[in-house]
């Protein structure tokens, strides 16, 4: 791994180290009514500086990968992700880049998972936004100016409300009408409240368990996350990406089950028009299979139902287990014949007890 | 019944929390001004930038003046305050009447003059402004050929960041036209924007 020449490689490229990324040294010298809740150093964001790709450092390496993902997927649905091997880590820890599918995740998975202890190590947590490409980017500002736009828009509506509520406050319908907004944002909250309580117990123990349903008074760090709240209630689908659990890491068709997979799929894509249509080669199989079947069926079922004249109800067949697993069922299959070798021979020789002598000391 | 009496008690604090967040501006601003500390000054200018990221903010501060309080900041010496104050722009300019503001104190070539900055946050920044400086009355000033030499360049950069946002002005802001007259132009004689003053040796 030597020229650095990422430009070819997209962002997936040899990683580089930039300032940026070092955890900057935290301000001790704020007077008392600029103090956030936990240190800070002094650092100006912008949104050149967020990016839907996250570093993570600091991860112990313990093959603790899935962990990792899975606890940044609690915060968004996390589109792609790596190990950066050769960036450089402290002794005994990985480093991982992590995309998420939305800034506002990203953003999340930062400010719950910085700094917090994982598996035994400390995390450190920042965006690296040279991962971008050149349309992220775009994406990022041009999402960046339509959330202020719409946020310009939506205060000189909330304003002429309130100014309109204030000229008759006492008519009910004003009332529900000016609050409506703040009622919608309360329930959302709490909404984010108890997914965050979920996302407390697989992570470490949460600093802030749950977001308070009041507007948080105004300090640096309250205001952080009040913005980001307020961030994702207004401007993220309403599916609220903060909610959404899920991996989605894309699923690779297993190996094993490909056939009934690419069929479905090319059914799909060649259902549309009645062209001359490609048959797979598993159904043109099965179709076979059927015919010889029906076939067979037409000449063997004297054959095959006299030999066993059946009265009554059938026993019921030994209940199929699916235990999710192919080697398993192999297993389970396994033991069943084995079993049943076991019982077809039921009248076992007893088997001649040896009457071991008795060692004498 | 209840409820209703809850929801109205909520929107009294909303607005008597707005007022609070007004005030603590207003105290902000109030000691970046009294101060003569350097380190005060450069912590409360980075908490304004970081306030104005929050567009439920952008109306105190504009009430407060902070957009000229951040424009002051983009020709002192002190290398931090015009790294936060170009920050603080950046997260300003998002917003049509700041960005107005910005561009009736003579924005355009503050900023300009910033592409030539040591510091990658603050060219960064700089080229972001100028994207959201840029409408119908203030394109032709931003697509200034020598401004789009500077991107061009910039678009070569070994900085992932600073190639990436200078693509983006190159292919948002600028006509094809525009780009290739640019490059014909390079080929000619070169402009000094964009290009960072050597380093202090100390």
């Amino acid at each position: 791994m030597a020229a650095p020449v990422s430009n070819s490689s997209g962002c997936w490229g040899v990683p580089e180290v930039y300032k940026h990324h070092e955890q900057r040294k935290v301000c001790i010298s704020r007077p008392k009514y600029r103090e956030g809740r936990n240190a800070k150093a002094v650092k100006v964001y912008t949104i050149n500086l967020e990016s839907r790709y996250l570093m993570v450092q600091g991860v112990p390496a313990i093959g603790v990968m899935t962990e990792l993902i899975q606890l940044c997927a609690l915060y968004g649905a996390v589109e792609e992700y790596r190990p950066l091997d050769e960036y450089p880590a402290e002794e005994f820890t990985e480093v991982y880049l992590v995309k998420f599918q939305k800034l506002t995740s990203a953003r999340a998975a930062k400010r719950r998972m910085d700094e917090k202890s994982f598996y035994g190590g400390v995390l450190h947590v920042c965006y690296v936004p040279e991962y971008e490409t050149v349309e992220d980017t775009r994406l990022k500002l041009q999402d960046r100016r339509r959330y202020i736009l719409r946020a310009v828009h939506n205060k000189a509506k909330e304003k002429e409300q309130k100014e309109s509520a204030e000229k008759e406050p006492t008519t009910s319908s004003d009332c529900t009408t000016s609050s409506a907004t703040t009622s919608e944002r309360i329930v959302m909250r709490h909404d984010k409240a108890s997914g965050d309580d979920n996302t407390g117990e697989t992570s470490n123990v949460s600093k802030h368990p749950s977001f308070p349903p009041l507007p948080l008074p105004p300090r640096e760090y309250h205001y952080y996350g009040h913005k980001t709240q307020h961030g994702t209630v207004s401007t993220e689908d309403k599916m609220g990406t903060l909610h959404n659990a899920i991996i989605v890491t894309k699923q690779q068709p297993a190996p094993s089950s490909s056939s009934s997979q690419t069929y479905s799929e090319k059914h799909r894509l060649t259902s549309k028009p009645s062209v001359v249509r490609f048959v797979p080669r598993s159904t043109s199989l099965e179709n076979r299979k059927r015919k010889m079947d029906e076939a067979a069926g037409h000449s063997m079922t004297d054959a095959t139902r006299n030999t066993e004249p059946l009265i009554g109800p059938k026993l019921p067949e030994p209940p199929k287990l699916d235990m999710e697993d192919e080697s398993l069922n192999t297993t389970v299959s396994l033991i069943r014949n084995t079993m049943k070798q076991v019982e077809s021979v039921p009248d076992l020789k007893p088997v001649e007890k040896k009457v071991k002598p008795r060692r004498r000391i | 019944m209840k409820s209703r009496l809850f929801l109205l008690n909520m929107w009294r604090k909303d607005s008597a929390e707005s007022s609070g967040r007004f005030e603590y501006l207003q105290t902000l601003v109030t000691e970046f001004q009294d101060t003569d500390s350097e380190e005060a000054k450069e912590q409360v200018l980075a908490n304004l930038a970081n306030f104005a990221y929050d567009p439920k903010n952008m109306d105190y501060l504009k009430e407060l003046q902070v957009t000229d309080l951040f424009l002051d900041m983009l020709t002192e010496e002190n290398e931090n305050f015009v790294e936060f104050g170009m920050g603080g722009l950046c997260n300003l300019s998002m917003d049509p009447e700041c960005r107005d503001i910005i561009l009736q104190s003579s924005g355009i070539s503050l900023v300009t003059n910033l592409l030539s900055s040591r510091r990658e946050e603050t060219v960064l920044s700089a080229i972001t402004i100028l994207m959201n400086l840029t409408k119908a009355s203030s394109r032709s000033e931003i697509t200034d050929p020598a401004i789009l030499q500077c991107m061009l360049r910039f678009s070569l950069s070994e900085s992932p960041r600073l190639r990436n946002l200078a693509a983006v002005f190159l292919q948002d802001y600028c006509t094809e036209e525009q780009v290739a007259q640019a490059e014909q132009q390079m080929k000619g004689q070169q402009t000094a924007v964009g290009i960072p003053l050597p380093e202090d040796s100390s």
